[in-house]
């Protein structure tokens, strides 16, 4: 057992509190020795400058070190006034109530590390244990406003508040998805991964010190160009003329793409990282509610092509703007509703987080859009053809669309009427494990955190689709899918199998819902998806 | 009389602080939506698979409805038997529940000698000299309180003395044990076993309808060093449970019902629009301080 204790985050500069090695054993054929590829080196001129002293992986690439002691003291005083914050009704009126329960009640029963994907995957390392992080938060508060004295220590205010443990903090508040299974198994009911949230936000709102993807080249992008990926209006329209050339060329039929049409029912926003990375989800989108003849639009307007809020993650000033900025772009077309495509965090952000935003004119209503897809099968608006998806299929439940949402049945309806040889992983639904990518992962890429992100964080979802698969892994005729309906999934489960190189020797393949949907509609004499189309008149009836 | 009055003011400060407690999470303001599914509250099988009202295109227009059923349902299953803790955490579960089960019988304990204090005071004797009165109603209320009682203190006994051995032999737990923790279950250690003790002289327990009938008519408490130890120790107990974290009977109210449970929707027109509507009228007095929070607009919080 790992002698770590939370006491620990204090110690010297000179200390790595941990090294990463012996992980969980993955399932067949990744038990075999070589076939997961070794860790890189750390760079020894990031140590000067970040925090690589908890575990050796620079997540928060902006939280450096201090450079004088003027600096480090002004640095440590600003952490202590935003950890006051966190508990004033005054800066953080929407989380206070479940920060404070969370802060005040855990009984340390421990049943939150079973739940936790990312301390089972990297071998029970103390460091990724929920309640290590957020002992280490009440220990520093306990400190601090009780000073060094009996008092302090009789409830745990036993360590000393030095830089390295802010530092450390910084980083370990990004080794956790927020995916929220811990407070699943919580008998209280409280969420560790909340704590790890608001040690973000207290980073981010008080030391303006956040990942540069999720912050500078994420939401302060998005309230600049209207998209996260830098995605200009200009931009969008060109996109969509491609997309709707592409579908021309794929499926021989011409779709227009409704922008900006006043007064539609709909208004369909997407991640914006699809129409970079994988057009075909927006395409296909667009096939189904043409063919199904709703009356639908997408916006041009700021933030109104881009569903993403990374602000969810870390900051809730950013995330109240960006969410403000989407509804007004609905109320700019007069639509009756907005529907979220394939993007767990954007489902929640704009249904669940910003619930209780708005009043009034900008309160609009917002909807999952599996729900209109399976009802798009269900009504028999478009013909589908099930053997058309005849091969080995699996479903990634997005942490942000089931366990915080509840959405778990339509998006299972769906792949149960078109795919005959779906199969669920284990467990799924509510009890399902993250992808490694959930809390801003997916997106966040700096330094040697890719790697950490998909050796740890993603590994026990790579497990599940590998176990998912045993039947057919090793063959690699087989084509099989991993059904990962939300953007930041899809990262993930992208960069894994590039990094074990899944699709290249197991043929595992990994997109969205409404491509399988396409795939087998009726009207189309091939198939959609490309690694199905070379070889498709011989395997016609697999 | 002293004792008398330390257990009012015991009786009191617990009730009291425990108010106090539900006053201040209930003054906070309306929190963001931080439901966790499965929410019992929804409707038939969604309530146990995990669902919502979001798997229906347009639910925004159906009519919503709660299951109280399944939300009282659920509540009996986390309180009775610590469902969460027994799914999650097996051996945990054996020794909590085997405290908290003792903590649930003695206060039934304790309404039984309100009820056997009440008929002696109404002219119904409980015992005789050779024990339980005749009565059916005498017999029913003394052995009732005498197996609740026993069984109440031995299992908070045994369940207090388990969890505390686990914290200090169990390598993990002990790591995160802080010194108040220990105490807090030492505590309900001494109080239980002073408890047993006073038992040991008296099985019928006449000592606590003595001291229950001395509080209803104000009348002095009689008690050797026994009885007066295992009365200090539960009246400090009483007055120290709700300003600790002991007092997660009022936690995990709140953490379940305004937060995990509560994905009550802002529908145009609902009384939880009206709720958004002054949280957001209302200014914040004071602000966080990095260079991107400037101060167009409601900041605190999404």
């Amino acid at each position: 057992m790992d002698s770590l204790k939370p006491q620990d985050i204090t110690r010297p500069l000179s200390d790595q509190l941990i090294s990463l090695d012996k992980f969980m054993p993955l399932p067949a054929p990744y038990d075999k020795p070589g076939m997961e590829p070794g860790p890189s080196p750390l760079k020894e001129a990031w140590k000067d400058n970040h925090c690589t002293t908890l575990d050796g992986i620079i997540g928060n690439d902006r939280l450096t070190r201090p450079g004088t002691k003027e600096e480090e003291e002004r640095f440590v005083k600003n952490f202590l006034s935003g950890m006051d914050k966190l508990f004033s009704k005054e800066t953080n009126s929407g989380f206070l109530t479940p920060f404070l329960l969370a802060f005040e009640y855990c009984a340390k029963c421990d049943a939150c590390s079973e739940a936790c994907h990312i301390f089972k995957a990297s071998g029970e390392k103390e460091v990724y244990r929920p309640i290590f992080r957020s002992e280490a938060l009440r220990k520093l508060y306990r400190r601090y406003k009780k000073g060094g004295g009996l008092a302090a220590r009789f409830t745990g205010g036993d360590m000393e508040i030095n830089l390295e443990a802010v530092l450390r903090l910084g980083e370990l508040a990004y080794r956790c998805n927020l995916c929220r299974r811990c407070a699943q198994n919580c008998p209280l009911g409280l969420d560790n991964s909340l704590i790890a949230r608001e040690i973000r936000a207290l980073f981010s709102m008080e030391m303006g010190i956040a990942p540069t993807s999720l912050h500078e080249r994420g939401t302060l992008l998005q309230l600049k160009t209207g998209s996260s990926t830098g995605m200009k209006r200009k931009a969008f329209s060109n996109i969509i003329e491609f997309i709707e050339e592409e579908i021309a060329d794929r499926t021989g039929k011409m779709y227009k793409i409704p922008v900006d049409k006043k007064g539609a029912d709909i208004l369909l926003i997407h991640n914006a990282g699809e129409f970079l990375s994988w057009p075909d989800n927006p395409a296909a989108f667009a096939i189904l509610f043409e063919e199904a003849g709703l009356n639908w639009t997408m916006s041009s307007e700021l933030a109104g092509y881009d569903a993403v809020n990374y602000g969810i993650w870390y900051d809730d000033v950013q995330a109240q703007k960006i969410a403000l900025a989407q509804r007004r772009a609905a109320r700019e077309l007069g639509v009756r509703r907005i529907v979220i495509g394939e993007c767990g965090h954007a489902h929640r952000a704009a249904a669940v987080s910003s619930d209780r935003l708005a009043a009034g004119a900008d309160n609009i209503p917002r909807e999952s859009s599996f729900p209109i897809l399976r009802d798009i099968v269900r009504s028999g608006a478009v013909k589908f053809d099930p053997l058309r998806n005849n091969f080995p299929v699996t479903l990634h439940d997005p942490c942000n669309i089931v366990r915080s949402m509840g959405v778990v049945m339509p998006q299972r309806q769906i792949l149960k009427a078109l795919c005959p040889q779906f199969r669920e992983m284990t467990p799924h639904g509510v009890n399902n494990y993250c992808c490694g990518g959930g809390g801003g992962f997916s997106v966040m890429r700096e330094m040697n955190f890719s790697e950490w992100k998909m050796k740890v964080a993603a590994r026990m979802k790579f497990k599940q689709i590998l176990d998912a698969f045993q039947d057919t892994i090793q063959d690699p005729v087989i084509p099989k899918y991993v059904c990962a309906p939300c953007s930041n999934c899809k990262g993930a489960i992208r960069d894994m199998l590039d990094l074990y190189q899944a699709t290249a020797k197991f043929n595992v393949q990994y997109a969205g819902i409404v491509e399988l949907m396409v795939n087998a509609m009726v009207i189309f004499d091939r198939p959609y998806f490309e690694w199905l189309q070379e070889g498709w008149a011989e395997r016609k009836g697999i | 009389m002293l004792l008398t009055v330390f257990m009012y003011l015991a009786a009191a400060a617990f009730a009291g602080f425990s108010l106090y407690k539900v006053y201040l999470f209930a003054q906070n303001p309306l929190n963001n939506r931080w439901e966790l599914y499965p929410v019992p509250g929804e409707l038939g099988t969604r309530g146990s698979y995990g669902g919502s009202y979001y798997e229906e295109a347009e639910w925004w227009a159906r009519p919503r409805q709660v299951s109280h059923t399944g939300v009282y349902r659920e509540m009996l299953k986390e309180s009775l038997f610590m469902r969460n803790l027994f799914v999650n955490r097996r051996k945990h579960w054996r020794l909590s529940y085997a405290m908290h089960l003792g903590i649930y019988l003695l206060v039934f304990f304790t309404f039984l000698l309100l009820a056997g204090a009440i008929t002696e005071l109404s002219g119904l004797r409980l015992t005789t000299l050779t024990g339980a009165g005749n009565h059916p109603w005498a017999r029913l209320v003394y052995f009732a309180t005498s197996v609740t009682g026993a069984c109440g203190a031995s299992l908070t006994a045994f369940g207090s003395a388990s969890l505390l051995f686990s914290r200090v032999l169990d390598g993990t737990l002990r790591k995160y044990t802080d010194f108040d923790e220990y105490f807090n279950l030492c505590f309900i250690l001494a109080a239980a076993v002073s408890g047993l003790i006073v038992w040991s002289t008296d099985p019928g327990f006449n000592y606590g309808r003595e001291v229950v009938t001395a509080m209803l008519t104000f009348a002095p408490i009689r008690g050797g060093t026994a009885l007066t130890v295992h009365i200090l120790l539960f009246g400090a107990l009483l007055i120290y449970i709700p300003r600790t974290k002991m007092s997660h009977y009022i936690g995990k109210y709140f953490a379940y019902h305004k937060v995990l449970w509560d994905n009550e929707p802002n529908l145009s027109g609902s009384v939880m629009e009206e709720k958004v509507r002054k949280s957001l009228e209302y200014i914040p007095q004071d602000r966080w301080s990095a260079p991107h929070v400037n101060s167009a607009g409601r900041q605190d919080s999404l």
